[in-house]
């Protein structure tokens, strides 16, 4: 047992722990975080989809309207129709996750090719592939969305499709900047000497080895995104419509009663947003702090 | 051969605005292609119900000039669009070019007065933490209170405006209102500007950027010298670190302050042209949302041909890529 009863004064020097010594504490506070939120997210939009709810998210109780959190059996309160805003909220989940992962693997797929092109092989496909990536940054991305509902109905995968090919150059320009940096160590040279195709070059050395980090990365900030994107489209009154809720929605409608002095309805929703998206954010960069520039400590 | 650094700045600046413009040809035929592709067009709501054949509608089709091949259409369209000629809105029957002008005078404003508050709050935190706050108890709440204000809804943060200007300084901040009322209206306007300044997250990122290279440019030897020699570190930092960071990053930043622009002029009832987008979004105005887009790319071609203008001048042989 002497072991373990060291003094307190050493137990407590937390900088001593293996991990703080190589990372840095807001780092891993920043990945503990957002691995919670995700973890959260995932276990909500599982919960929303076997409807394991604790009210039914449209049932209507005319006798506790705009009720404060923990109060007649709803944790967070009811909204200005009586309905509970924590099943609203877990529901509300459907309505940015498949889209958003939509939007993600877009962005990636599309991101990885133009950019082991344009990195990898460079020349004139380089400048075709910087004046694509040119020409999408040139548009806002919500204006191009309102072009695209314009054009055809909003429908959440027709946004999510836009919003990942606007996702590209992001990505393309990461991988294309990393592939450029790589291209430089031995480890390649030595594989280009040792006559390996092209193909394994790509793949493993440098997409699966050392761009694996950065993908996540991208994928987590794109998340976020994502999530930002759909909230304010069914904010506009593009995405889902009542009664089916989702975050954005949830805020406008809650909005009416803002002004009266009822805050809950459109704050609840929006510090979920708020807690969410801070959580991808904050994952995101943490990661890119710990796996990419390791610099740290 | 040595070429005259003007000359090397004329000709960069003469093969961006070739670019730009390259650029914005191709976001015009972007914006025709996807609405081309569209099922129906901008006609169809209005001769579905109206007339009862086919050939009737084909008639007024042609008479309305869309019985065009594609490329017809899109030259026709363009051309028109070069000479000032955004055609008439589908919904209001009225040309585009003059509203779309007053609209974006609007959205300009708005846009470019939350670009003064990101930077008026953004550049004293950046400067502030990259020259005397290497504690933690310093730059830790900035940063966390970046990432959070990034991360804020902005339309939420518009109703909590609202909340507190009407019920704090007993005013209604709405600007289809406060425009009538023309005592005092600009004042009104300044909380839609405060809005989307401190809540679009352009916030995060240029206190990052901007501290990150003030960082780099304070560690340079030049700048040492300057402190060795008395100079003033100021001005010769002034360049790399601030200005150069901080044209760059608005720059890159005016597609998502546009977008962000949309969200607030909607909540405030602004009359810029991120509503007019949402309301010929919802009445498939295709005349008028083709004009926004080409004017909003415009806007971000501009930005990014200032950042180039700034980055030439400030590195007179243009080594910057």
């Amino acid at each position: 047992m002497k072991k373990y009863s060291q003094t307190t004064a050493e137990i407590g020097d937390f900088s001593k722990l293996p991990l703080l010594q190589k990372y840095a504490l807001a780092d891993l506070l920043y990945v503990a975080y957002g691995l919670l939120i995700v973890a959260l997210v995932l276990v909500s939009y599982i919960l929303g989809m076997f409807d394991l709810l604790p009210h039914d998210p449209q049932q209507i109780n005319m006798g506790l309207l705009m009720a404060p959190p923990a109060s007649g059996g709803y944790l967070l309160g009811t909204d200005f129709m009586g309905r509970d805003i924590l099943s609203r909220l877990i529901v509300g989940i459907q309505a940015y996750f498949l889209p958003g992962l939509l939007a993600i693997s877009i962005s990636l797929t599309g991101g990885v090719v133009l950019g082991i092109l344009s990195g990898y092989w460079g020349g004139k496909l380089e400048t075709v592939i910087t004046y694509f990536t040119n020409l999408v940054d040139s548009f806002p991305r919500l204006v191009l969305i309102l072009l695209v509902i314009a054009a055809f109905k909003p429908d959440i995968y027709y946004i999510m499709v836009v919003m990942g090919i606007t996702g590209v150059p992001t990505v393309a320009t990461a991988i294309a900047n990393k592939i450029r940096f790589l291209a430089q160590k031995s480890f390649i040279e030595a594989a280009l000497a040792l006559g390996l195709h092209a193909r394994v070059i790509i793949f493993k050395h440098i997409l699966w080895y050392n761009c694996r980090a950065l993908l996540i990365i991208q994928a987590t900030l794109g998340m976020g995104e994502a999530i930002l994107l759909e909230t304010s489209l069914s904010y506009l009154g593009f995405g889902v419509q009542e009664p089916v809720p989702s975050w954005g929605n949830m805020v406008q409608s809650g909005a009416n009663y803002f002004l009266q002095g009822n805050f809950w309805p459109s704050t609840a929703p929006a510090l979920a947003i708020l807690f969410t998206i801070l959580g991808f954010n904050l994952l995101g960069d943490g990661l890119n702090n710990i796996l990419e520039d390791r610099r740290g400590r | 051969m040595i070429a005259s650094p003007l000359r090397v700045i004329t000709y960069n600046l003469i093969k961006e605005l070739g670019l730009a413009i390259l650029l914005l040809l191709g976001v015009s035929f972007v914006v025709f292609v996807i609405l081309y592709a569209a099922p129906g067009d901008q006609f169809s709501v209005l001769l579905e119900g109206q007339l009862p054949t086919e050939e009737a509608r084909a008639g007024i089709r042609e008479a309305l000039g869309v019985a065009q091949s594609w490329y017809g259409q899109y030259f026709s369209w363009l051309l028109g669009v070069l000479s000032g000629n955004f055609g008439t809105s589908v919904r209001t029957g009225l040309p585009v070019a003059g509203e779309l002008f007053n609209v974006s005078l609007n959205t300009l404003y708005l846009t470019l007065g939350s670009m003064l508050v990101t930077l008026f709050v953004a550049v004293p935190i950046a400067l502030y933490s990259s020259v005397r706050g290497h504690s933690v108890a310093i730059s830790w709440p900035l940063t966390m209170l970046g990432y959070v204000v990034s991360a804020l809804p902005v339309f939420w943060l518009g109703y909590i405006a609202i909340y507190i200007s009407i019920h704090n300084f007993n005013f209604f901040p709405l600007a289809s209102v406060s425009q009538t009322s023309a005592e005092n209206g600009w004042l009104y306007t300044l909380v839609p500007v405060l809005v989307l300044g401190l809540g679009s997250g352009t916030i995060s990122e240029v206190i990052r950027s901007l501290r990150e290279e003030m960082s780099r440019v304070m560690a340079e030897d030049y700048v040492r010298t300057a402190r060795a020699k008395g100079a003033s570190v100021w001005r010769h930092a002034f360049k790399e670190g601030l200005l150069l960071p901080v044209t760059e990053i608005i720059a890159s930043k005016i597609p998502f302050i546009l977008g962000g622009a949309v969200i607030v002029e909607q909540v405030f009832g602004w009359p810029g042209m991120g509503r007019m987008a949402w309301q010929a979004a919802q009445d498939r105005d295709f005349p008028v949302i083709m004009g926004i887009v080409l004017v909003a790319a415009a806007f971000v071609r501009l930005g990014s041909l200032i950042q180039r203008i700034v980055c030439a001048t400030v590195n007179r042989r243009g080594q910057r890529d």
